[in-house]
């Protein structure tokens, strides 16, 4: 089970990773670090958290080729960069790491990916957060409205209590980067469900037209590819609160990835998945059944998007025969299609029309 | 004057313009770009063929200077330091077409294409008015001659005007010994780029080593081509008739009049490729008495000797082995020299050259020779340029339809690594392929000759020599693959591993760890580092061969390098000893290399120029694989051995087949050494061993790659 590890806890898992190297050029073998398979061929099913993991299969990054060698050294640079701050009491965000690395002469980052990536290994094999390390991502947290009501600690450590109808303009309630309860206690709601939504238009579209007061129900932008910190709020809201989290995507492969790391676990985050995936989530659209049935406008497939669903039929998250006919028949159909195609329809079709036909279906209205 | 006459004149003027406007596309002059172009070429195949004739090292300057912009008019002055011309040929030269006896020996030469320089005199006429002033001087007379020529339109020949003598004295104030300098005006059109003065000139300079070339642009910017070798190109010796190549007429007309008594003598004395053997077996297969007089044959004995001599008729089912015709008329570059020539003009990090044995289709001797440059600072992205040429001359224009480029076009190059899209058509890559034609008889597809016309023998050799080539850089990509690895692995152990080592003990707070057996299973492998490089100072190439033992045991090795003993060079500075284990091949049997341990082979190659040996082969002989050099198979030395033995017998001295002298003298001789034929002796010299090269081997022969 994934837990906060203190600052002292947090510096033993990190040596534990720097003896592993050390230990081994004692015994004059290469340095090296061990590490499970991040790729879709080594996630399973845990039926104890019901969510997927990493399974059992392990590499060895060892020094015996230039780039995992530099990897090594890399790490070491970014243990010791943790513990410094760990010692001042400081944080920094990923990007700022990434470009501190500069005067790790060797051991400098190649690009930000790289530096994501190894804050992510190292995540993995100490079983610490990176909440832990002090590193803080980049990336945007969603937004909400709904009448729901949260208390968040401000930056002079005083909490305010935030209502996400009322005490809100049209653009909602930001999420920080960090959910965790030390920062965001969540008091009471009145809604039936929440429902979390792609794209910005379409989030915009459904406030306009009072969705959530008509539907009783939570509006959350997930921005693309959601962050960690939106996964964990939804998990949060899922499991305190007992609501029910509705996926409204586009009708695309992505899309598909989407819900899956929202669901079922991120294959990069696979080791964390009980703590930021919702089991529980359901998908409401768009599905390759509504392209049809709903005749909305769509685009050929890309290549890329070909590749995606392929690789998507293999993947073990869609091997069920729900997702494996989505995926077909997407293949079939040769198209995919924009949440907002739905405007064919007029501008309201979506709130009046789609999404009540498809909550019906749900069993949520 | 009266009307009638007049009429006449008119009519003959109209005939000389319209020459040029009904032939300009075949004279070069079909566009202002273009007719630059020509004039700058005909100009300097003239300068060049004259001094080649003289056995002169050229310096040639050539100066364009825009005259009037609106009007397109442009002066062209070019010097030579050539022979110069005696005063009173000067006319003859300029104004006469078609001057000149070369049109129609048989042998090699640049001035087959285009119509010379009078059609330069002739165009700057038509399109301006002026003549052409000439000054001339030779190295016997104390001034030189200075003329203006221009051509009478109506009479169709030249004129002479403003004739005196002059001292000559060039931009530094010195008398100028001999030389021409030709200055003119035109219509014509300044360009850039691939077809352009500028490309012609530096192609030029890539076959024409020998040469210096200066270019002064009209912008006033100076292009300085150097001149990097002193060798001048062979005597090129013009040559009998093949037996293979004549027509009837052609036999018919020897026949009636030769003057010998005996058929031997006359098959033996007028044709080229005769042997005393063959011809007494042309003889007895056309049925022939050996000693007929050849000037009383009757027409169907002459049929049938043209049968005999171009295997329609046999001896017991065999056509008469005739030898090949000499091919000392013609004149390769080389491979040393194109490669010089190439490395002048492009930047790169590698070239592989291929100059094929001469080979004969229809009684016309033909050459091939490609140089493939590759890497430094061509792009990336686009297609590799195309450096096409026929004698020495560049071909510019057509490219598409040109057998040379189809050659290039029908190979795969993938299977070289260079990219290809569909697997034909040209390659993309950071290189040039240069190929280039040498013959006594250049065919084009069109009067313009600017694209050799299809021959399915010419095409192959091509395609042959060009596949070679692509080996060769096949070898190179991997050589150079395996060197990045081997130099990864040392950034790995020298550089990262400490690090490793450093970083870790400090956070930890322990002791630094010795690192060796880390290392030992990291490399775990003999390696080799070899380094070719020029000294400035000492004029000399440095050779250094380092060998790591990073095992866990001890081992023994003997390392054997490539060096260019045929090439004239001197191995010095050679501290470790070593034997000669055949021509090129020096060997060192090295102490036993313990664990851990390092040992370093260096040596000075002497007698060479700078880019004339760049990359050294190293093999080695011992069980344990040595990663950066190749296992020593010892049947290639043996065959470099044999063929050593072979050239001893034959009397013949490599480096003089080159100049090809012997040549000459195996025509002449006539008794038993004409049991080995000069094909095969002239292989012997340029061509690789039969046996295959090992991996990594470039050619011993060749002079590294």
């Amino acid at each position: 089970m994934v837990k906060r590890h203190s600052p002292e806890e947090t510096k033993v898992a990190m040596h534990g990773v720097v003896a592993e190297m050390y230990d081994k050029m004692v015994k004059g073998d290469p340095p090296s670090m061990t590490l499970p398979v991040r790729t879709k061929n080594n996630i399973g099913f845990d039926p104890k958290l019901g969510v997927y993991k990493y399974g059992k299969k392990r590499s060895i990054r060892d020094a015996t080729s230039l780039g995992s060698a530099k990897q090594l050294l890399r790490t070491l640079h970014v243990v010791e960069f943790i513990e410094q701050m760990i010692d001042a009491g400081k944080s920094s965000t990923l990007r700022e790491m990434y470009y501190i690395s500069e005067s790790w002469g060797m051991g400098k980052f190649g690009t930000q990916n790289d530096s994501n990536n190894l804050a992510e290994d190292l995540e993995i094999v100490t079983k610490c957060l990176r909440e832990d390390f002090k590193l803080r991502p980049e990336e945007d947290g969603a937004r909400m409205i709904g009448n729901l009501t949260l208390r968040e600690r401000n930056r002079r450590g005083e909490w305010m209590v935030i209502n996400a109808r009322d005490d809100v303009g049209d653009s909602g309630y930001g999420l920080p980067y960090n959910v965790e309860e030390e920062k965001i206690e969540l008091l009471e709601h009145d809604i039936d469900f929440i429902m979390a939504i792609e794209t910005g238009g379409m989030f915009d579209r459904l406030v306009e037209n009072g969705f959530d007061e008509n539907y009783r129900c939570g509006l959350l932008h997930l921005k693309g590819q959601p962050a960690r910190s939106t996964r964990r709020i939804m998990k949060r809201m899922s499991e305190e609160w007992d609501v029910p989290i509705i996926v409204f995507l586009d009708g695309d492969p992505w899309s598909f990835r989407i819900f899956a790391s929202i669901a079922y676990g991120a294959i990069k985050t696979a080791h964390i998945s009980e703590y930021l995936a919702t089991p529980s989530a359901s998908y409401l659209g768009i599905t390759s059944d509504d392209i049809v049935a709903y005749e909305l406008p769509s685009d050929e497939l890309s290549n890329k998007d070909i590749e995606a669903l392929n690789a998507e039929l293999t993947d073990p998250r869609f091997a069920d025969t729900w997702w494996q006919d989505q995926i077909n028949m997407m293949l079939e159909l040769g198209v995919k299609a924009e949440q907002q195609s739905l405007a064919k329809y007029g501008l309201d079709f979506v709130t009046d029309t789609y999404l009540p036909e498809k909550l019906k279906d749900l069993g949520l209205a | 004057m009266g009307i009638a006459q007049k009429l006449a004149d008119n009519q003959k003027q109209v005939a000389i313009s319209e020459f040029f406007e009904k032939n300009k596309h075949f004279l070069g002059f079909d566009s202002l770009a273009r007719s630059l172009i020509t004039a700058v070429k005909e100009s300097v195949d003239n300068s060049l063929d004259a001094c080649e004739e003289a056995r002169m090292l050229p310096t040639l300057r050539i100066q364009i200077n825009k005259i009037n912009a609106d009007k397109d008019i442009i002066e062209m002055k070019t010097t030579d330091n050539g022979p110069g011309i005696p005063q009173q040929s000067v006319e003859k030269v300029f104004g006469q077409l078609l001057f000149g006896s070369r049109f129609h020996a048989i042998r090699q030469s640049r001035g087959q294409q285009g119509i010379g320089i009078t059609g330069v005199v002739m165009y700057s006429q038509l399109t301006t008015g002026r003549p052409t002033h000439v000054r001339s001087k030779i190295a016997t007379e104390a001034t030189a001659s200075v003329v203006d020529i221009g051509l009478d339109t109506r009479k169709n020949k030249a004129t002479k005007s403003n004739a005196a003598r002059e001292i000559w004295e060039d931009e530094n104030g010195q008398l100028v010994e001999h030389g021409l300098e030709i200055t003119c005006r035109m219509e014509a059109k300044y360009q850039k780029g691939r077809q352009s003065v500028w490309q012609y000139l530096r192609m030029t300079s890539i076959v024409n080593p020998h040469a210096d070339i200066t270019f002064i642009d009209p912008e006033g910017e100076v292009h300085h081509w150097p001149r990097v070798t002193e060798r001048l190109p062979r005597i090129v010796e013009s040559i009998k008739p093949h037996p293979q190549g004549i027509h009837l007429g052609q036999l018919q007309r020897m026949c009636n009049e030769s003057e010998d008594s005996r058929m031997t003598v006359f098959l033996r004395g007028s044709f080229s490729g005769v042997s005393s053997r063959s011809a007494k077996e042309l003889c007895e297969a056309s049925e022939i008495g050996e000693n007929t007089k050849p000037k009383g044959l009757k027409p169907e004995q002459i049929r049938s000797l043209l049968d005999a001599m171009q295997g329609e008729k046999t001896i017991a089912g065999k056509a008469v082995k005739l030898l090949n015709p000499p091919t000392n008329c013609l004149s390769p570059i080389e491979e040393m020299l194109i490669k010089k020539g190439l490395s002048k003009t492009i930047d790169s990090r590698f070239i592989t050259t291929m100059t094929r044995i001469p080979t004969v289709a229809n009684g016309n001797p033909y050459q091939v020779e490609v140089g493939l440059i590759f890497g430094g600072s061509m792009a990336a992205d686009k297609h590799v340029e195309v450096l096409r040429f026929a004698n020495r001359v560049p071909l510019m224009y057509q490219q598409g339809g040109c057998l040379l480029t189809k050659a290039i076009e029908a190979v795969n190059w993938r299977q070289y690594g260079l990219e290809q899209a569909g697997g034909k058509g040209l390659p993309k890559g950071p290189a040039a392929i240069l190929v280039h034609l040498a013959s006594t008889n250049v065919q084009f597809t069109s009067e313009a000759k600017e694209a050799l016309a299809d021959n399915a023998e010419v095409m192959e050799e091509a395609r042959k020599a060009i596949m070679e080539m692509g080996r060769g850089l096949k070898k190179h990509l991997m050589k150079r693959k395996k060197m990045a690895k081997t130099q990864e692995k040392f950034e790995l152990i020298n550089d990262i591993l400490p690090a490793i080592a450093e970083k870790s003990a400090q956070i930890l707070d322990r002791p630094i760890p010795d690192l060796a057996g880390s290392i030992t299973k990291i490399m775990s492998a003999v390696i080799s580092e070899t380094q070719t490089t020029w000294n400035k100072e000492t004029k000399m190439t440095d050779v250094s061969v380092v060998l790591f033992n990073y095992t866990s045991r001890a081992r023994s090795y003997t390392i054997l390098c490539t060096w260019p003993e045929k090439f004239g060079a001197t191995l010095d500075n050679n501290e470790m000893g070593g034997r000669k284990e055949a021509t090129g091949v020096w060997a060192w049997k090295l102490a036993t290399l313990e664990p851990g341990k390092r040992i370093t082979i260096s040596y000075s190659l002497g007698g060479l120029e700078k880019g004339d040996w760049t990359e050294t082969d190293v093999f080695y002989r011992g069980s344990q694989e040595v990663i950066g050099a190749t296992k020593m198979d010892e049947k290639f030395l043996d065959e470099i051995r044999r063929q050593e033995k072979a050239l001893k017998k034959a009397g013949m001295d490599i480096i003089e087949t080159r100049d090809n002298e012997s040549l000459l003298d195996f025509e002449s001789d006539d008794d038993e050494s004409f049991d080995i034929e000069p094909t095969e002796v002239v292989s012997n010299s340029f061509e690789q061993p039969t046996v295959e090269a090992p991996e990594g081997q470039q050619t011993l022969f060749g002079g590294g790659n």
